[in-house]
């Protein structure tokens, strides 16, 4: 366990520390930079409840986590007899992750929800890369009706349709087989990356477009080589967020797919890692974190750009 | 040369030909289902027997007069109407924290971002792990610190039972959701707020006003329609949403948490009663509807530029 | 011979008649400029000769054919935009290969006819040395030149250019108006510029269209839509300070400011009409003073005149002086339709 032992045997100092010594390096910098006079410490007075607020947002979103961090690496009894959840008091130990990518489906659930997310995206680009240049640029007043009625069906919860879908999936004789997910996911995927994309591809100056035009192509060749490629930002962040779309979505994967092999990761851990009333924690929360975390990294690096693409959407084009 | 046009020189060509494949493929999977949804309402099918036999407003009324239809219709109206208060305060603030530099940014919107990146589902095992019965580490806080125990403030137990008591896992679930809903709201929101042209902005510093004068006169009131949508979207995705109470308590104890996707879920796919579970769900359309349009309206009229 | 010809162009948006019945002959080589307010169809026009917009009514025909129902890229026109239209992703030489391409399977361009060209094209307009560079890495001046590059490489018939000089600044645009004048009498191409700048039309044009409301005003050359405008509207519309008008029975007249000018300074004062002029404001302009006042009888129109500097005549403020305007200068126009009218004996009238 060596290094990580240790990390995890001294968390929460080692985190305060951390944050400290950061605190600490700013201050500094700024002394050096503008001087270390009455002015500047009274910015820095001035600036810190801001912070404070900051930090206590950050504590409220991430506890959850850092539990689950911490409860990973705990003995069974260490989490279980007289529990003290902040302290290791014994030695940390890696058996539960091990016991997660061995003795579980987890591989399983990772490679089912990889695969239906891949399948998925390529169906909603095929789908939506075309309809959201037609709403944005091709089609006038009925596109826009159209847009609003694709909009709504993204609204419509699968709590709804969830219950004739199944009968759609046993008719095709889908069930059980992640193939399902793949036919009914594009439900919402593609009516969310239109709006995106309708949104990225607005961006794109028209006389662009027009340019290409009168350059000798017809619309098709201009949308494929000048559109397309102006706007591959906003597709890549696209692709990123319908991929995460179908990582999260758990109702239709829970009806859809009964035997444990089959089934994804945000139907398969909660689901199948725990045996009635018998919860097997660490594995659980070593699960949960392992996703979470990728994730809520490929949200934040793409988190303008969806941004951007949600104000152009939103704008009337 | 003979010079002719070809069909995809025509805006209307391959405008119609663009949209179609998407619009079809959509009509498809959700119209269909949908109509049938409604068929199902009428008819007497379930697991076992396939056949669809039309039976009338049976399932509709047999849904209605059901007290714990009523209840679980209660309960999720109050989730949604609660937790949008919350979101909606909690998300006006942190946008307006994540539309400002500072040092550390990046990372604490990284941290801020996780319970909506992560999948509900996952993340629910986390909180599942934190409200526990009996190894709960808010507990053990409370413990330690003497608000519980034998001579606790809060209780004489050792435990408070987060998602055992009536009132607690109430409370539990609403802020489980506010938790995991608050940073979609707050992005929705810093979209509009990066939308105010900065011209105004400008126009505002020069004239003299402060921070907090900004915000409340020139910010807010520019960004209230993006408000009004951000709130309306997590309340559609809210009052559909049966995840959270699936890992976190079934609807327990009792009935208390039990929302009406959950129900639906429960009377139609566990209880095999497909059309009385597809009635359940149906009760939500109207009111989704109405969600919606009033949200697209709103959209249509917020002219942010 | 005319290379394009426009006959009863119109286009509506819904209540907006943005073209309204244009008839217009574009000759083999001529810098045709059109010119006009901002809102008076011009850009419009251009798009429909492009193909970008569809008329309403009216037939194009370049070439001989009959292209209205053609998209832009069947009719053997390019087009210079006014942003120039750059492709962000490509760099300068796949910008101007680009319309190339486009040709590639029907006139059988290889790889090596298309560098050719491009190398040909790119070194004309000197920005041979910037083939490898991204447009953004560009100046305006160049990127201006890229454009024009971009839409000259395919040989078109017609080269479109809308407002292309509005992009920059002041001191490029007079060397910028220069290079395309030469450019486009070397190589010989019919232009069609768009322009709301009279100086930019009166500069580059053969001959100049003048557009208001969606019609066409007058057609000419530069010196003879000056000299001998069609309408009160052209009168008014080209010259800086514009033409004086003023109001008299039935008629309206106007002179332009450097044509009125204190008597003492006309040669023959018998072929001139002498005003009593008061004096209200004087501007000097360098090579000119500008004066504001009042001609006796006509207190509520304010009249100007340009008198040259090296002119060494005292104009005090609030002095009245004898001014005259030969009657040559002199033109009427209609006070209901605003047309010219030619008569001599009016100017007795006045």
């Amino acid at each position: 366990m060596g290094l990580l032992g240790w990390i995890l045997q001294n968390f929460w100092s080692l985190l305060v520390i951390l944050f400290l010594a950061l605190v600490a390096l700013r201050i500094a910098w700024r002394f050096h930079r503008y001087g270390a006079n009455r002015a500047e410490l009274s910015y820095i007075l001035r600036r810190s409840p801001f912070y404070l607020v900051v930090l206590t947002f950050c504590f409220f979103a991430a506890a959850p986590f850092l539990i689950m961090f911490m409860h990973t690496f705990k003995t069974d009894g260490d989490l279980y007899r007289r529990p003290q959840p902040f302290v290791f008091r014994q030695e940390p130990t890696l058996e539960h992750l091990d016991a997660l990518f061995n003795n579980t489906a987890y591989l399983d659930f990772i490679r089912n929800s990889v695969l239906v997310g891949i399948a998925v995206v390529l169906i909603t680009l095929l789908l939506s890369l075309p309809a959201a240049y037609a709403l944005a640029r091709l089609t006038g007043r009925w596109g826009e009706r159209a847009g609003i009625l694709m909009f709504l069906v993204y609204l419509v919860p699968p709590t709804l349709l969830f219950i004739p879908m199944f009968r759609i999936v046993v008719l095709l004789g889908l069930k059980d087989s992640p193939m399902s997910l793949v036919v009914v996911y594009p439900s919402f995927t593609v009516p969310f990356s239109m709006w995106l994309l309708s949104g990225f591809f607005k961006a794109v100056p028209p006389e662009l477009e027009e340019a290409a035009l009168v350059d000798g192509y017809n619309r098709v060749e201009a949308f494929l080589r000048v559109v397309l490629p102006l706007s591959l930002p906003g597709i890549i962040s696209t692709i990123v967020f319908t991929f995460t779309l179908t990582l999260h979505e758990f109702i239709y994967g829970l009806v859809f797919i009964a035997n444990t092999s089959q089934r994804t990761l945000s139907v398969g851990v909660p689901t199948e890692l725990i045996l009635g009333d018998v919860y097997f924690w660490q594995p659980l929360l070593a699960a949960a974190l392992i996703i979470a975390v990728p994730v809520g990294l490929a949200y934040n690096l793409f988190l303008d750009s969806l941004v951007q693409g949600f104000t152009m959407g939103a704008v009337k084009g | 040369m003979i010079a002719r046009a070809h069909p995809f020189d025509s805006r209307r060509v391959v405008g119609a030909l663009f949209l179609a494949p998407a619009l079809l493929y959509i009509v498809l999977i959700v119209g269909l289902p949908f109509l049938l949804a409604i068929a199902f309402g009428f008819s007497d099918v379930t697991v076992g027997n396939t056949d669809l036999n039309f039976v009338g407003l049976q399932n509709y009324l047999a849904v209605w007069e059901n007290d714990i239809f009523r209840q679980v219709f209660e309960t999720t109206v109050r989730f949604t109407l609660i937790s949008q208060i919350f979101i909606l305060i909690f998300a006006n603030i942190l946008a307006i924290i994540f539309t400002q530099n500072f040092t550390g940014k990046w990372f604490a919107r990284f941290i801020f971002i996780l319970p909506w990146a992560t999948p509900v589902s996952l993340a629910m095992i986390g909180w599942l792990w934190m409200l526990d019965t009996k190894y709960s580490p808010i507990d053990y806080l409370l413990l330690q610190t003497g608000f519980l125990g034998p001579n606790g403030i809060l209780s004489s137990n050792r435990n408070l039972f987060w998602l055992a008591t009536p009132d607690l896992s109430q409370i539990s679930v609403i802020f489980v959701q506010v938790w995991r809903m608050t940073p979609l709201a707050t992005v929705i929101l810093m979209a509009g707020l990066s939308s105010i042209p900065t011209d105004i902005l400008d126009q505002a510093e020069v004239d003299g006003s402060r921070f907090m004068r900004t915000l409340l006169q020139i910010k807010l009131p520019l960004i209230l329609p993006i408000m009004v949508i951000a709130l309306l979207f997590s309340m559609i995705t809210m009052f559909g949403d049966m995840t959270v109470v699936y890992v976190l308590t079934r609807g327990g104890p009792v009935d208390y948490t039990r929302v009406l996707g959950l129900y639906s879920f429960q009377v139609g796919i566990e209880g095999g009663n497909l059309a009385q579970g597809a009635a359940i769900s149906l009760f939500a359309f109207p009111l989704l509807l109405a969600m919606a349009i009033l949200m697209l309206r709103t959209a249509s009229r917020a002219e942010v530029r | 011979m005319s290379i394009v010809q426009l006959s009863g162009l119109k286009k509506y948006f819904d209540a907006v008649h943005a073209v309204d019945g244009v008839d217009l002959a574009i000759d083999q080589g001529e810098f045709l400029v059109i010119l006009g307010p901002s809102g008076c169809g011009k850009t419009t026009l251009m798009r429909m000769i492009a193909g970008l917009e569809k008329p309403t009514a009216g037939q194009i025909h370049i070439g001989g054919d009959d292209v209205t129902d053609l998209p832009p890229r069947k009719r053997g026109v390019s087009m210079v935009f006014q942003s120039y239209a750059l492709y962000p992703h490509m760099n300068v030489f796949n910008n101007i290969a680009f319309p190339l391409k486009a040709q590639r399977r029907e006139k059988k361009f290889n790889k090596r006819i298309i560098r050719e060209k491009v190398e040909n094209t790119a070194r004309l307009l000197e920005i041979d040395m910037l083939l490898d560079r991204r447009p953004r890495q560009l100046s305006g001046g160049q990127r201006q030149r890229v454009a024009i590059a971009r839409a000259m490489v395919t040989q078109p018939a017609v080269l479109l250019l809308d407002e292309p000089l509005s992009n920059l600044d002041a001191k490029l645009r007079a060397n910028a108006r220069d290079e395309l004048k030469d450019f486009q009498r070397s190589s010989n191409i019919t232009a069609v510029f768009v322009t709301h700048d009279q100086i930019e039309a009166m500069g580059l044009g053969d001959r100049i269209v003048v557009m208001a409301e969606g019609k066409i005003q007058q057609i000419g050359t530069p010196q003879r839509i000056y000299d001998d405008p069609a309408n009160e509207f052209v009168a008014t519309f080209l010259g800086s300070p514009s033409m004086n008008i003023l109001s008299s029975d039935g008629f309206r007249f106007g002179f332009r400011p450097e044509h009125f000018l204190p008597k003492t300074l006309h040669d023959s004062p018998e072929n001139s009409r002498i005003f009593q002029y008061y004096v209200k404001r004087v501007e000097y302009l360098g090579s000119d003073r500008l004066v504001y006042g009042y001609i006796h009888g006509h207190d509520n129109d304010l009249t100007l005149a340009k008198v040259p500097s090296n002119v060494r005549v005292s104009l005090d403020i609030e002095g009245d002086y004898e001014f005259a305007v030969h009657n040559s200068d002199i033109k009427f126009f209609d006070t209901r339709s605003g047309q010219r009218i030619e008569a001599q004996n009016l100017a007795e009238a006045v």
